[in-house]
């Protein structure tokens, strides 16, 4: 594929130009005694002959060339090969110490310091929780406090109230006693009135009744 | 003679618009040696790219970074990320070795594809990525070689060919071969990658010169940052196989 590749390349041809003119003109004077000695035809068929060379030299020109540039092409193997190894060896070191350790380092001990610190955060949030649970243990003891209070109020109020009612109810009970007592004797003397009334009720009955006699 | 001579001159001024310069280099001699130096000196440039541009991102590392080290931090990230899957938790000492490969193809196959070489004439040759040059490649690929096996030796000591007759010793010779094929391979496919990219777009753009090129240069962007990745990735892969532990 190079070969052919270098035999159509005009660069060939460029080069081959100025080769080319010396033969070009030495053509032209070959061709111009003929074009005015002879006949027509003679004359084209002078110029093919004379052509076909010039085709030949004109496809034998890439040959020189390729000679002189010995052999170019795609596949052209050479001093470049080693010393591009050797530029890419110093570029990794020169890359290495510029780039890769230096800002390798920087991030490795950024992610550490990061790390470190949140750490760090994980345990206040544990000094936090005790915290927490230290006030939900006080809130508790106060609230047990308050309720303990409340209750001791609570039966001393009751046993107050108690008391005062017994009192009232025995002071009531008293008075009723008093009063059913009355009511009692009243009653006594009532009956007692009433009985008088009725002995002379009946006598006077009796009288009215029975015949005077 | 005229027609012959006239034809030739058309094809002169075509070739000035818009020359394929396929296998032509610009020569340097040293000693009874040739050089490329077309390659030479688009590969300084990548390496002056490189260099500088990570010593102005990396100057001062903060803790919250900037954009630059910022992109510099993914990159190193995203490295560290490919050797350690691929080479194991031994992966520390080869990242420069890894990312280098990765930066230095992927700087240049981008370089070939975006910055204008071809304002510069060479007397011969033109410029473009280093790397569709079969000599780069060549080199690149057989330093991975270099490094393979470096890493297996000094893992193993001797004890590192018995991987060669590992499953069973009916595929020694495919072992061996493949010795062979792993940079064969390697180098055969970033240069095709990168120069037949260089070729398309050059012939369309010699064809309809304007808007229509773009999506194949884009294309080309595309396809030669994979194969920088790819290249890394199979440059830390058999690393990492040479190096594999007892199962």
């Amino acid at each position: 594929m190079a070969s052919t590749v270098m035999a159509t390349k005009p660069i060939a041809l460029a080069k081959a130009s100025p080769s080319l003119s010396p033969r070009k003109i030495s053509i032209r004077a070959q061709a111009k005694p003929s074009s005015t000695s002879i006949p027509n035809l003679k004359r084209l068929t002078s110029k093919l002959l004379f052509s076909v060379p010039s085709i030949a030299m004109l496809a034998a020109t890439p040959l020189p060339a390729l000679a002189e540039m010995e052999k170019a092409g795609l596949f052209d193997f050479n001093l470049t090969l080693p010393i591009i190894a050797i530029e890419f060896l110093l570029l990794m070191v020169a890359l290495d110490k510029l780039y890769f350790s230096p800002l390798g380092a920087f991030m490795d001990a950024r992610d550490a310091k990061i790390r470190a610190e949140l750490s760090e955060v994980k345990d206040t949030s544990a000094e936090v929780k005790e915290l927490e649970e230290k006030a939900v243990a006080v809130m508790r003891a106060a609230r047990a406090e308050i309720a303990a209070a409340l209750s001791k109020m609570k039966k001393e109020m009751t046993a107050e109230l108690e008391v005062k009612l017994a009192e009232e109810q025995a002071r009531i009970e008293l008075e009723l006693a008093a009063a059913l007592n009355n009511l009692e004797k009243e009653k006594e003397e009532a009956l007692r009135v009433l009985d008088a009334q009725i002995d002379a009720l009946s006598e006077e009955i009796v009288r009215k009744v029975l015949p005077t006699t | 003679m005229d027609v012959i001579s006239s034809s030739i001159k058309t094809y002169n001024i075509w070739f000035e618009i818009s020359g394929v310069e396929v296998g032509q280099h610009l020569y340097w001699q040293i000693g009874g040696l040739q050089i490329h130096a077309q390659v030479l000196i688009t590969s300084w440039v990548v390496i002056a790219i490189l260099l500088v541009s990570v010593i102005i991102a990396v100057r001062n590392p903060q803790t919250i970074p900037t954009d630059g080290q910022n992109l510099f931090e993914y990159i190193l990230e995203f490295i560290r990320d490919l050797s350690k899957t691929q080479i194991g938790d031994e992966y520390g000492p080869w990242i420069p070795f890894i990312g280098t490969m990765f930066l230095f193809i992927f700087v240049s196959n981008w370089s070939g594809a975006l910055l204008p070489w071809k304002i510069i004439e060479l007397p011969h040759g033109e410029l473009a990525a280093p790397t569709n040059d079969i000599n780069t490649t060549v080199a690149l690929a057989l330093l991975t070689s270099v490094a393979y096996f470096y890493a297996g030796l000094s893992k193993k000591g001797l004890s590192y060919f018995e991987i060669y007759i590992k499953p069973t010793p009916i595929l020694l010779p495919i072992n061996i071969l493949e010795d062979f094929t792993k940079p064969l391979s390697l180098s055969f496919r970033l240069f095709g990658n990168i120069l037949a990219d260089e070729l398309v777009v050059v012939v369309l753009v010699s064809l309809v010169p304007l808007v229509i090129p773009i999506p194949v240069m884009l294309l080309g962007l595309f396809t030669s940052g994979i194969q920088a990745l790819i290249f890394a990735t199979l440059a830390a892969a058999y690393i990492g196989e040479s190096m594999e532990g007892h199962h």
